[in-house]
């Protein structure tokens, strides 16, 4: 127990050193802009089917669960406006973050790794240039970017899903539906939904990057990669969801109140 | 050109290489013959950086780079070329790009120069026609003569080859070891090549380093080596009697 917590401590420092020589690499030798744009639109290309199929169901599922509650008090009409509101807050982005992780993690964290133990890191140091500033920062600054794009995606297509599902399940127009909801949904929603998937992007192209450019040990290195990116990122996710939801309401009380 | 002295290499508690002190003199082909294990390819790795030295100390160009930090590597790299063990090709680029990468990173160079050096290079290692193919589409022979195009096409002054023929046919194996022969004799560059290919280095060699258990049991020119009564050497010698 001793062991496996020191293991665990040791290894969120040398992640967050990690992350502080990408970020050191990102402001004094950035890589090609081509590089990122090629990053960004393989990542946002990769989740974007995923995104918005779950996107679709979240919302379908929002808006199903929304409708027992709201019909009790009568307030039916408020139901798009308490559905999209939720998905945008907190739903969404920790919907986004899973699937990045799942996918974009696990895959970035594979390539990694496997470049690791074929040596290819190695032969781009002995070419005379960074590893960090070649292969590691456009993919970080990639899954960065693509999950706003994703998010987009995602939180469309929960609308959709919940629009369609509440016009099927609760008898209610798409008019009505659509109604509440420029009022429910305000700017300090919608800023906590950027907020959290910002910071879980972070995360996941922290712990995917950091995890495969460190794997040893041949195949097994990488399925080790692998597994501990997908476990790294998922708790990561969970418990930055509660920080930053404590953070944003101590934040919105001070700005909003 | 590269002098270790007194140089030690631990990984954990295992002593890898006990103090090792030797030189190799500019424009001079040394090779590195030993079992498997003996810390052969790791000594190579310490002269590009790839890791680090426990103690001792490691001079290259005359500069001691044994204390040296990872962003002081890059001018010790541009001067060293290192051939590694497996291809290690760039799986997403084509073999151009791969060739080129070096080019694009550390020099001045238009693209029509670049063009062709990459060309060069490949004509070097006996390779045409495979410019626009992906590393996946070769042949493991192939691929390593890639890798040994890519680290050419920067000129270093020091070439650093890990086993550089292995798993080559006899016929492309000639022709790289005569290629490092030609590259020591006509660009004056220097090369110290890990392999076991006995043969080979008694043939191009100027200098034979033998290890055994992290130390230097034998050294000196073919011709010595030959007369030498080390049992390890002679068993290396059975080989090609």
């Amino acid at each position: 127990m001793r062991g496996s917590l020191k293991n665990i401590v040791s290894d969120v420092g040398l992640g967050v050193m990690f992350l502080g020589r990408i970020l050191y690499t990102a402001k004094h030798s950035p890589c090609k802009r081509k590089d990122i744009f090629e990053q960004t639109w393989r990542v946002t290309q990769q989740g974007a089917v995923t995104t918005a199929l779950a996107g679709f169901f979240v919302g379908a599922v929002m808006t199903v669960q929304f409708t027992m509650q709201v019909k009790g008090f009568g307030a039916l009409g408020f139901l798009g406006g308490i559905s999209t509101s939720a998905t945008i807050r907190e739903i969404g982005p920790l919907l986004i973050a899973f699937m990045l992780s799942g996918k974009i993690g696990a895959f970035t964290s594979a390539e990694l790794g496997t470049m690791r133990v074929t040596e290819q890191i190695d032969a781009i140091k002995c070419l005379g240039a960074n590893p960090i500033q070649e292969i590691v920062l456009p993919r970080f600054i990639g899954i960065v970017i693509s999950s706003f794009f994703l998010l987009a995606i995602g939180m469309l297509m929960s609308i959709v899903g919940g629009l369609i599902l509440g016009v099927l399940f609760s008898g209610i127009s798409p008019e009505e539906y659509m109604r509440h909801v420029p009022t429910v949904v305000s700017w300090p929603s919608i800023s906590l939904g950027l907020f959290k998937s910002f910071v879980f992007s972070l995360l996941i192209a922290s712990v995917c990057t950091f995890k495969g450019y460190t794997a040893f040990g041949g195949a097994k290195g990488v399925g080790r990669a692998v597994i501990n990116t997908a476990v790294g990122t998922m708790v990561g996710i969970v418990i930055a969801d509660w920080l930053t939801s404590v953070v944003s309401e101590a934040v919105g009380v001070i700005i909003f109140y | 050109m590269i002098e270790f002295v007194n140089f030690k290499k631990n990984f954990g508690n295992k002593e890898i290489l006990k103090g090792l002190t030797f030189k190799v003199n500019k424009g001079e082909i040394v090779f590195i013959l030993g079992m498997s294990g003996t810390g052969k390819s790791v000594l190579l790795k310490n002269i590009v950086g790839l890791m680090r030295p426990t103690s001792g100390q490691l001079f290259v160009a005359g500069e001691d780079i044994s204390g040296f930090k990872e962003s002081q590597y890059y001018e010790v790299r541009k001067k060293c070329g290192m051939v590694l063990q497996s291809p290690a090709l760039f799986e997403s680029f084509t073999v151009f790009e791969n060739i080129a990468f070096g080019l694009r990173r550390n020099s001045s160079f238009d693209e029509a120069e670049i063009d062709r050096r990459v060309k060069e290079s490949l004509r070097l290692v006996q390779l045409k026609g495979v410019e626009h193919k992906w590393p996946q589409e070769l042949s493991f022979g192939m691929q390593k003569r890639v890798s040994l195009a890519r680290t050419l096409a920067v000129v270093p002054k020091i070439l650093l080859f890990d086993e550089p023929t292995t798993g080559l046919d006899p016929v492309t194996t000639n022709v790289i070891n005569k290629l490092i022969f030609d590259l020591s004799r006509e660009l004056n560059t220097t090369s110290v090549v890990v392999s076991h290919d006995i043969s080979c280095a008694l043939d191009i060699a100027d200098r034979i380093i033998v290890l055994d258990g992290g130390q230097i049991v034998a050294q000196g020119s073919p011709k010595e080596l030959v007369k030498s009564t080390i049992p390890l050497v002679k068993d290396f010698l059975m080989e090609v009697r």
